[in-house]
């Protein structure tokens, strides 16, 4: 019996193949460090809400900055069309924020420069991520879910001193 | 000969692919399991309770806590509507099934100055409480009490100029690590009481059923955040 013979493939793309495959590997094994080793989580909806009346009652009526304990804070934040609620906030050097986004109407985003802050903001699910900054200076947040025609007058500055 | 083994290798290599990164897609996708995630370290403290007693977060090692924030001069719906999900959580927390493990409702109080330890035996009693499961509990430094309630379980309180206190009246659930595995600070979809008794649900089963290879399966459903919603 006669082997069949095996396809032809130029070495030029062997090469090619193995190091597609190689840097799938190498993908694989940075997603599993850095979800054990490191503890890097991807952010995941938080909680379902009813984006017609989450902004009449409970934390978003007021969205702001709160004080949660000395160097630890959490902001509720509303996104619509074509604002965030609010557009300032001030906190220390060195403390730690958690945000609660969501918004009443269209998809946002929320990417906080500068931070490891960067999260899709969906009407009807909370979007919650923490990060703590240590750097004075004033952090732009962005909307980066392009939203209409205002969404590039959408932002929001944190200012860390 | 060689050539036909390789052909073998190369075939049961494809198959191993497919069925590893196909099974982590369906898992993904399908979710067989679902889990509570972990969100961080609860923190330590140290509470008197209404009984007298004191109770730390290491007495509930191997224990899980729903812990609950409030005070009983609270009239604002928001209070009330927290005692009424604690109510029906405690009518309804025997059709949940623990395996064994012990569970404990633990309300601290944000107003330690005016809910005494008499005053919240007192509003235990009035509200129907059950002493073996339920406890009000408060903590007399009103800095400690800001650290654990406010830096620690991460719930909202200020007592404001006119001696009001502004609150989001939340509850955490904390499991037997001392791991925060739900929060609930402002009103959702589904209704408090429905959430957390689905959530207890989800930590149960997984109590009960991650040992030996199965607990492989349900760091699996971790590490894919196969979540109960």
């Amino acid at each position: 019996m006669t082997e069949k013979q095996s396809m032809h493939i130029d070495p030029y793309e062997k090469n090619w193949i193995r190091l597609s495959i190689g840097l799938l590997v190498v993908f694989a094994l940075a997603v599993t460090i850095a979800g054990f080793a490191m503890g890097i989580q991807v952010p995941s909806p938080e909680a379902r809400v009813d984006p017609r009346t989450v902004a009449d009652e409970g934390p978003w009526a007021e969205p702001g900055l709160r004080e949660l304990a000395p160097g630890k804070y959490e902001a509720y934040v509303l996104a619509q069309t074509w604002q965030f609620t609010p557009r300032e906030m001030t906190i220390p050097a060195g403390s730690e924020v958690t945000f609660y986004i969501t918004s009443k109407d269209v998809q946002h985003g929320f990417k906080l420069q500068n931070t490891n802050i960067n999260v899709m903001v969906i009407p009807g699910q909370v979007s919650k991520l923490s990060v703590k900054i240590d750097e004075p200076g004033r952090y732009d947040y962005i909307c980066t879910e392009f939203c209409g025609l205002g969404h590039a007058a959408m932002f929001g500055t944190l200012i860390v001193e | 000969m060689s050539q036909r083994w390789k052909k073998i290798a190369l075939y049961t290599f494809y198959t191993v692919m497919i069925i590893v990164v196909g099974g982590a897609f369906s898992f993904k996708v399908f979710q067989p399991i679902q889990v509570l995630p972990r969100i961080r370290l609860a923190p330590g403290f140290s509470v008197v309770m209404d009984d007298g007693e004191r109770l730390t977060n290491e007495d509930m090692r191997g224990k899980l806590a729903l812990y609950s924030f409030t005070y009983t001069r609270c009239q604002e719906p928001d209070c009330q509507r927290l005692i009424q999900t604690m109510l029906e959580l405690q009518d309804k927390i025997d059709t949940v099934d623990f395996g064994g493990t012990e569970i404990q409702f633990v309300t601290i109080t944000v107003d330690p100055e005016h809910d005494t330890q008499e005053a919240l035996r007192a509003y235990a009693e009035s509200i129907g409480a059950d002493p073996a499961l339920w406890h009000f509990a408060r903590i007399d430094d009103p800095m400690l009490l800001k650290y654990v309630v406010g830096g620690g379980f991460e719930t909202y309180y200020d007592e404001q100029e006119d001696g009001r206190i502004q609150l989001d009246p939340s509850f955490v659930l904390v499991d037997g690590w001392g791991i925060v595995r739900g929060e609930y600070h402002y009103r959702t979809l589904a209704s408090d009481s429905d959430r957390i008794l689905r959530h207890l649900d989800a930590l149960a089963e997984e109590i009960r059923n991650s040992t030996g290879v199965a607990s492989l399966a349900y760091e699996a459903a971790h590490y894919f955040l196969c979540y109960t919603p």
